[in-house]
This record gives C-alpha cells, sequence and structure tokens, in this order.
C-alpha cells in the first residue's frame, strides 16, 4: 500500500505540471487585466502601456509562466520603461510556496485572499454536504423499501421537480419568500443576505439564521439527484441472494438493511462524496452570489472576470491539488473497507 | 462504517472552519458594552453600563453590488471603490448636488481672480485651511500633497493612472498651508482632476521608505487613518466593510455611527434586501425594478454622474465603406427611436441625448445651434438612397452600386439593456434596409487593447457601444486624439473611431485654453461637428440611480462625489 501512495504522489507532479501550464495558458487568453482597471472609462493609453511593463503582461506567455513559477527573484524587470532592466524581481514562485500577489487588490498575497473565503466556504458546503447525504440516504432508503407505492411516487417526483429546477431559483423564491413577504405578512422571517445583522453583529446565532436559506437551496438541489441514485442502488442490493439469506436466518427487518443492504448500497456514494470534495472548496457560485456569502465561488468568479491570473490560477491549483488527494484517499478508504480490493 | 469515518472528518472539517470563521474580527470588535448584541436582551447590560452606552448605534446599511478591489485611491478605478472615497478620505475641492465644486481642504478654489492661478495658467496655488486633521489628529498639511504627487510619480509603485499628475513639472510645498503646482503649459482640465485623496505622509513614508513601495502597505485595504466623516473599521473579504464615525472630522461629528457596506452581487438579491428592509441604501439598481421600489416607499434619486450610453462609429479605414459614408450615419441617426428605447426598455427614467457633452454643466458645453436627430425612417431612406444604396434584388437590404449589402457589425458588453437596445436597432435599421449584425462580448475582452485582437481596438466592428463620460465633471477627453489611435506602433491607443485632422486640433486647443468662455465655445465647434456628421451617436443619458431607505433625511447625491454630505445624513426615527 505505501508503494502504492508513493507510487499515486509521484504520478500527481507531472501531471500538476501539465494542469498548469493548461490552466495557465487559457487564462492568459481569457481576457486583459487591464482592460477594466480604468474604471467607467477605457483605460488610458499611457497607463495600460506602464502597467503592462510593471506587472510583467508585456512578457512573452512562457517567461510568464516561468516567472509564476520559480519566480523572477533571479533576474532583474524593467519598471521605468526606458529599455533597461534595473530592478531585482521580487517574486519566488509557487515552487517555493510564492502565490504571488492580486493584480486587483494590488499588493495583496494571493494566499491571504484565499484563506480569507477558504472557512467561510467550509461552514456553508460542510453542512450541506452532511444534511445531504443523511437526506439522500434516508429518503432513499424510504423510497426502494416502498417501491412503487404512493410515497415512493410523491417522493419520486418531489425529486424530479427538486433536481430540475435551476438553483438561482430556488434561492429567490426562498429568499422572497422566507426573507421578504413572511416579514410582510408579520411572520417570523430569515434574513436575506450576508453573514450576520450589522446591528447586532458576527455572533454564532446570526451565523447560523444566515445560513439557513442558502443551505436549503444547496440542499433541495442537491439531495434530489443523490436520494435518486440511493434509492436505485438500495433496490438493486435487496434484491441479492444474500439478503435474501439474511432475511431466510430470521434477521429482523431492521439488521437486514441497516446491517447488510444500506451498508453496501451506499459503497459507492464513497465515491460520489469523494468527488465533492473539490466543489467543498470550490464553493457555490450561484448560491454565494444570492445570498451574499463572502465564499470561494464568488472569489472565483469575481477574479476570473477581471482576469486576474496569480488569484484565479492559486485557486484552480488548489482544487486540483484535492481533486487528486481525494481521489487518493478516496481509494485507500475504498481498499481499507473492502480487504477484496488490492492495488499492489 | 464508511458513513461514520466520512461524518467524523466532516465534523472535524466543521470545527475547524468554524473556528477560522470566528478568528476573523468580529463585526463589533472592541466594546460589548456600548454595542450589545441581539442575544444580549436589553434588560441585562451590567449595571455599571451607562443607559447611552446601552443604546443600539445607528447603523446605515448599503446593499454594495461590487466589492471595491482596493481602498487606497490610487490602485482602483472602481466606480464602487472610488464612491466611497468621502467616507474617509477627502479631496482638496468637493461637489455638490449640483456638481458644483466648493472647497474641503482648500481656503477657496484657485482661479485668476484670487490669484490662486497665475495670469499664464502654469502656475496653481492653493492655500490649506488651517484646521484639517487626519482621523488620529495629525495635521494635514501641504507635504500630505507633496508626498501624495510623489508617491504617484514613483514608478516603484504601480498606481493605476497617473493622470492628471503626469501633467506636472512639479509639486512644491513651501510652508505647511502652501502648495504648488507647475505646469509645462496650461491645463484647462486641472479642478475636476487634481487631489482626489490625499496619501497620509505620516502612514505611509515609514512603509515607503522600508519597502521601496507603497504597494504592499496594509493602509491601502485597510486605511484605519483617513480624513473624512468616517474611518474605516473592519473590512472582511467578501462579506462587508464597516465604517465608524471620525471623531476629530472637523465639520463636525457623524450623525449615524456606523456605516455598513454588505456586498451583494446579485441584482436580485439587492433589490429583496431593500425590499425586506435589510438594507438602507443600494444603487445600479435595475431601471426595471424602480417602480417596486416606489410602491414599497422607498426614495429613488436619479443624479447625473457625466454618463451616456452611445454609439461610438468606426470611421477607420479597416471601417465597412458605409459607415464612413457621412450620409448613412446620418440615415442610422434618423432611425432609431429613440424615445421610445428610454421609455420603453428604461421606463422613462432617463431620456435621449445628442451629445457626450449633454450631462456635463447643464449641457452648457453642447452647442445651442444642434438640432436633434428626429425619429424620422423614409428621410432615412431618402439619405440612404442619395447615398447610392437601393434594394436591387428585394431582400429587403440594400446594396451599394457594385451589389455589395449594406450590412454593418455592432458590438457592445454583455450588459442585458445594451443587448436590448441591439435588438431594437436590428429591429428599425432593418425597416430602411440596413442589416444590423449584432455581437457583445465580455468587458475583458470587449475592452481588451490592440495587441489582445479586443474587437474595438483592431477595428473589427463599425458601431461600438457602452455608457462613457469625459474627464467628469470636466469636458475634457482624449478619445478622439489623431495620436491615440491604435496601431503596431502605437498599441496601446485607444482612439477606436478615427483620427479627423480638424476634430484633433480642436480637442488640443480646448485643453489648453484657460479662459473658461472661449474654452466653451470651441466646445459649441466640437459638439456640432460631432453631432452633425454622426461620429458619436447618444442613445441615452445614463444617470446614477439610488434607492434609500425614506427613513433617512438629509440625504443628497452628487454625481461627482456621491456622498459628499454623508456626515449630515440621520434617521428620522
Amino acid at each position: 500500500m505505501t508503494r502504492y501512495i508513493i507510487r499515486r504522489i509521484l504520478q500527481a507532479i507531472p501531471l500538476l505540471f501539465i494542469i498548469s501550464v493548461l490552466l495557465f495558458v487559457l487564462m492568459i487568453n481569457t481576457g486583459d487585466p487591464l482592460s477594466t482597471m480604468g474604471g467607467r472609462r477605457v483605460t488610458r493609453p499611457e497607463d495600460r502601456e506602464r502597467l503592462s511593463r510593471q506587472l510583467g503582461l508585456d512578457q512573452p506567455i512562457y517567461k510568464q509562466y516561468l516567472f509564476w513559477l520559480i519566480g523572477n527573484d533571479w533576474t532583474k524587470v524593467d519598471l521605468d520603461g526606458d529599455g533597461t532592466a534595473e530592478t531585482q524581481g521580487t517574486r519566488k514562485g509557487i515552487l517555493r510556496g510564492d502565490f504571488g500577489t492580486s493584480m486587483v487588490q494590488r499588493g495583496k498575497e494571493v494566499t491571504d485572499i484565499i484563506l480569507d473565503r477558504l472557512p467561510n466556504t467550509l461552514l456553508l458546503m460542510i453542512p450541506t454536504e452532511i444534511i445531504v447525504i443523511a437526506l439522500s440516504l434516508a429518503v432513499g432508503v424510504y423510497s426502494a423499501l416502498r417501491q412503487y407505492s404512493a410515497t415512493d411516487h410523491i417522493i419520486t417526483g418531489l425529486s424530479f421537480i427538486g433536481y430540475s429546477m435551476p438553483i438561482f431559483f430556488i434561492a429567490l423564491v426562498s429568499m422572497y419568500i422566507f426573507g421578504v413577504n413572511f416579514k410582510a405578512w408579520g411572520l417570523p422571517y430569515l434574513p436575506t443576505v450576508g453573514m450576520f445583522d450589522p446591528k447586532v453583529g458576527k455572533t454564532t446565532g446570526q451565523v447560523i439564521q444566515h445560513m439557513i436559506l442558502p443551505i436549503f437551496s444547496l440542499t433541495v438541489i442537491t439531495a434530489a439527484g443523490y436520494s435518486r441514485f440511493v434509492r436505485s442502488q438500495m433496490l438493486e442490493v435487496i434484491s441479492e441472494d444474500y439478503i435474501r439469506t439474511a432475511r431466510a436466518k430470521g434477521l429482523p427487518n431492521r439488521m437486514v438493511i441497516t446491517g447488510h443492504a444500506l451498508k453496501n448500497a451506499a459503497l459507492p456514494l464513497v465515491t460520489i462524496v469523494g468527488l465533492d470534495v473539490p466543489l467543498l472548496l470550490g464553493g457555490a457560485v450561484v448560491t454565494e452570489s444570492i445570498f451574499a456569502w463572502p465564499g470561494m465561488g464568488r472569489l472565483f468568479i469575481d477574479h476570473l472576470s477581471r482576469s486576474d491570473t496569480p488569484v484565479v490560477m492559486g485557486i484552480l491549483m488548489m482544487i486540483s491539488v484535492a481533486v487528486i488527494l481525494s481521489q487518493l484517499i478516496t481509494d485507500i478508504i475504498y481498499a481499507w473497507l473492502d480487504p477484496r480490493i488490492r492495488y499492489s | 462504517m464508511k458513513i461514520k469515518l466520512w461524518l467524523t472528518l466532516m465534523t472535524i472539517l466543521i470545527v475547524f472552519s468554524m473556528v477560522m470563521t470566528s478568528c476573523s474580527p468580529a463585526a463589533t470588535p472592541e466594546p460589548a458594552a456600548e454595542q450589545p448584541s441581539a442575544e444580549q436582551p436589553m434588560e441585562e447590560p451590567a449595571a455599571e453600563t451607562p443607559m447611552e452606552e446601552a443604546m443600539e448605534p445607528k447603523v446605515v446599511t448599503f446593499a454594495w453590488t461590487q466589492e471595491p478591489d482596493s481602498l487606497h485611491p490610487f490602485y482602483t478605478n472602481m466606480w464602487f471603490s472610488a464612491t466611497l472615497q468621502q467616507l474617509y478620505l477627502c479631496w482638496a475641492w468637493e461637489y455638490d448636488d449640483q456638481n458644483i465644486a466648493y472647497p474641503n481642504l482648500v481656503e477657496e478654489i484657485p482661479s485668476v481672480e484670487n490669484g490662486g492661478i497665475s495670469d499664464d495658467g502654469l502656475t496653481i496655488t492653493l492655500t490649506l485651511r488651517d484646521d484639517i486633521v487626519w482621523s488620529d489628529g495629525t495635521p494635514l498639511t501641504s507635504a500630505d500633497f507633496k508626498f501624495t504627487y510623489d508617491m504617484l510619480m514613483d514608478d516603484a509603485n504601480s498606481v493605476n493612472s497617473k493622470y492628471p499628475y503626469d501633467a506636472l513639472t512639479s509639486v512644491e510645498a513651501p510652508d505647511e498651508r502652501t502648495v504648488v503646482m507647475n505646469f509645462p503649459e496650461p491645463f484647462a482640465a486641472w479642478e475636476a482632476n487634481f487631489w482626489r485623496g490625499i496619501l497620509p505622509k505620516h502612514i505611509l513614508q515609514p512603509v515607503y521608505d522600508a519597502e521601496g513601495s507603497m504597494m504592499g502597505a496594509d493602509w491601502n485595504m485597510n486605511p484605519t487613518v483617513g480624513c473624512g466623516p468616517y474611518v474605516l473599521d473592519e473590512w472582511e473579504s467578501g462579506s462587508y466593510m464597516r465604517f465608524t464615525k471620525n471623531e476629530n472630522y472637523w465639520k463636525g461629528i457623524a450623525k449615524i455611527d456606523d456605516v455598513f457596506l454588505q456586498f451583494v452581487p446579485d441584482d436580485a438579491a439587492q433589490t429583496a434586501a431593500l425590499l425586506a428592509g435589510d438594507a438602507d441604501l443600494g444603487t445600479f439598481i435595475p431601471a426595471s425594478d424602480v417602480p417596486t421600489f416606489q410602491d414599497a416607499g422607498l426614495t429613488v434619486f436619479t443624479v447625473d454622474s457625466g454618463y451616456a450610453e452611445g454609439w461610438f462609429i468606426n470611421f477607420r479605414e479597416m471601417a465597412s465603406p458605409a459607415i464612413r459614408d457621412v450620409e448613412v450615419r446620418q440615415a442610422i441617426a434618423m432611425a432609431l427611436d429613440r424615445q421610445a428605447i428610454s421609455d420603453d426598455l428604461l421606463l422613462g427614467l432617463t431620456h435621449p441625448i445628442e451629445t457626450l457633452w449633454d450631462p456635463i454643466a447643464g449641457g452648457a458645453y453642447v452647442s445651442p445651434d444642434i438640432v436633434p436627430w428626429e425619429y424620422n425612417p423614409e428621410a432615412a431612406k431618402t439619405k440612404l438612397e442619395n447615398a447610392g444604396y437601393v434594394d436591387s434584388d428585394g431582400d429587403g437590404i440594400r446594396e451599394d452600386l457594385d451589389g455589395n449589402p449594406l450590412v454593418l457589425v455592432h458590438g457592445t458588453t454583455i450588459r442585458e439593456i445594451r443587448q436590448d437596445i441591439q435588438a431594437v436597432a436590428q429591429q428599425q435599421l432593418r425597416e430602411i434596409g440596413i442589416d444590423l449584425a449584432i455581437e457583445s462580448q465580455d468587458s475583458d475582452i470587449f475592452f481588451g487593447g490592440y495587441a489582445d485582437g479586443a474587437p474595438p481596438a483592431i477595428g473589427e466592428q463599425d458601431i461600438m457601444e457602452w455608457s462613457d463620460s469625459t474627464y467628469f465633471p470636466d469636458p475634457d477627453t482624449d478619445y478622439w486624439l489623431c495620436d491615440q489611435l491604435p496601431s503596431e506602433e502605437n498599441p496601446y491607443g485607444y482612439n477606436y473611431y478615427g483620427c479627423d485632422e480638424a476634430l484633433d486640433a480642436l480637442f488640443q486647443a480646448q485643453l489648453v485654453e484657460t479662459d473658461p468662455a472661449a474654452r466653451q465655445a470651441i466646445f459649441h465647434e466640437i459638439t456640432k461637428y460631432m453631432h452633425d456628421n454622426v461620429l458619436w451617436y447618444g442613445i441615452y443619458s445614463d444617470p446614477d440611480l439610488w434607492v434609500v431607505n425614506s427613513n433617512l433625511t438629509g440625504v443628497k447625491f452628487s454625481g461627482v462625489t456621491p456622498f459628499y454630505n454623508i456626515w449630515e445624513w440621520d434617521f428620522a426615527n
């Protein structure tokens, strides 16, 4: 197993390198960060020329990538535009842990920008994931055990409705119902946007209140799909011979379901949850935007729309590493849980 | 077993994120005694807490759809950041709700009459007030002005724009209250553009000395020392900003305790927050929501900020021969029903305009001889026929004498209202036999440079639409200067429209004309020439829309310095 893990980690290095090259080339070609630096006016030519030089955007793409990767403190750069490179570079590059500084939040470290947002995203996404898993298992199992009953049909219908509704629709409708209309009707209401009420402050109670609507919206969409998955897995498992055997041995139904059927039916869910780990880090762009939740999804979109290469690359590389690691961990857990699986 | 493992893992992560989140500064950082939370009922404050301290602070909440990228005035040109400067910074002079300048840091605004401007226009002298201080009590002096200029001009600082400071030869500070600006030639646009935000030398000089640049200064994102009625208390990325009142503000202490900015990037969510009372102020609202706000009892302000939505006409050699024909351009000007666009798409909140200068100084720079383009499709058709464009094959689209169809390319950004206008224009121009091919791009692509191959820069589009302004409130613009034409040799040029020698001469002349009346006369010539030749075609005046809680009193907005009187705002109840 140790050899397997080492091999996978070694394989990840060239993979990450290739990913970084592809992402960097794509990012550089998605827009010009200087184009929006003039605010509502078009950026002045003199400023565009100067900033292009000072931010290193006038360099060929391979050189920009090289500086991003290994830094530029081994060479000199031309800041004043006199044609002579006289100022020592200061960047160390990501291989030495320097992700650089943002172009739009001038001078601010990319790692600081990401670390400001990551806890907020985890705070929103982890409870969502837990609720989604619990709800999907409960609904999926219940539905499978009562296949073709009226309850099963109702759950199936609701699942399809939830799955087919766009997240922005659910988010806005829930916001208007529970935030705007409930208040207008004199009922207890939920806050619409943000993480807390400024008049109260950032208390635990406030944060939890503000989490309800975004978590509800995310849960409706995700649980609808997962519950269908659990239902079909469960239906497959409960028709297996070993379930029939367990019942024939006289095991109580609850033991059969939880001890044998659910354990096996839920095994593929581990893979899906493993695939969700990057989503946990990447955040939920639409939900975070609508509910003004300061997470990674909004950070990514805000900086992508302004072609802020250092920040976008920082986020993408973090997610790439998370994908590789989560898949490795999922494989290891699989082998640990199922003794039949061997990677040697 | 597997589920347990995952649940354990996720529980650890939740605890981790809760810890990380609670590690970030609290919204009410200092004294719980002054601002009790809702979880602490009013009956429960400690006995020794004075009653007025236990009162809930007055907080005005803004729903802010874009988060500022920086609070350093020279590291951002974002409107959503620059607009906040009247909260925590101060300009030498600011502008009232009529967009008229009044002295702020200076005794009076320099003029030839008061001796502030030399007769040759090459020297401008400012005399500072003697009572101005930074929020930490340090006097604000001419040294801060000189420092601001020095920092802007130093390449190590990589500021967003050196305009207009690169028009100066030097700035001197002969004594604590005198600032002398020296120009190589007269610079007529000085009043509207200089001293928008002064930097605190006593805060930034040590950073510059230590690091050789102010780019990494903590003050840039955390300006807790300022000279406006408020100071930044905290800024949580992506979430909010809180400003608290500056107890050393020389004009008087602000009536509202805190200004809280909630970043709400989604328009619909902003509307919901305003309707639910979760926000007291919002801006850049969709016009279609205005009736909803008015029905809900919110006040809507329409403020001219110099912006005009219009069509920039490309008459460079790579443009379509048709658009380079003045009769075709005039036909287009008569074929679009701009009043209907204002009424139907913008609910009558604005109106059609004739020139880029209409929203400036009440139209004082617009020639009185201009005859507005009337919607008249029949006259437009006649113009096209006179220009030699007829529909020879009966497909509804006119052709030139060589049989080439009259197709024009119209480009804009992906903003919804612009795409609506494109659709209307396409339909109306088709009625007179012009095929308008429409396209739209993201702003960072559309406004890219010549080297990036941005469609406007390389001349791929015949007509380009966006909202723009002069160096407002000054009428100067350099968009149509011949030396700004982009090319391989001049890749950063931003004259995407064309070189007209006569127009270029007029623009050059107005910038060095220090006599206001003579300058106004030059602009009358410019506006008449551009209007009649349809070099820029106005669609509508693009004012800023503000929605405000009706419970707020004393609210006024300037188009230049929107929150110029925020220290006078208060809540009625």
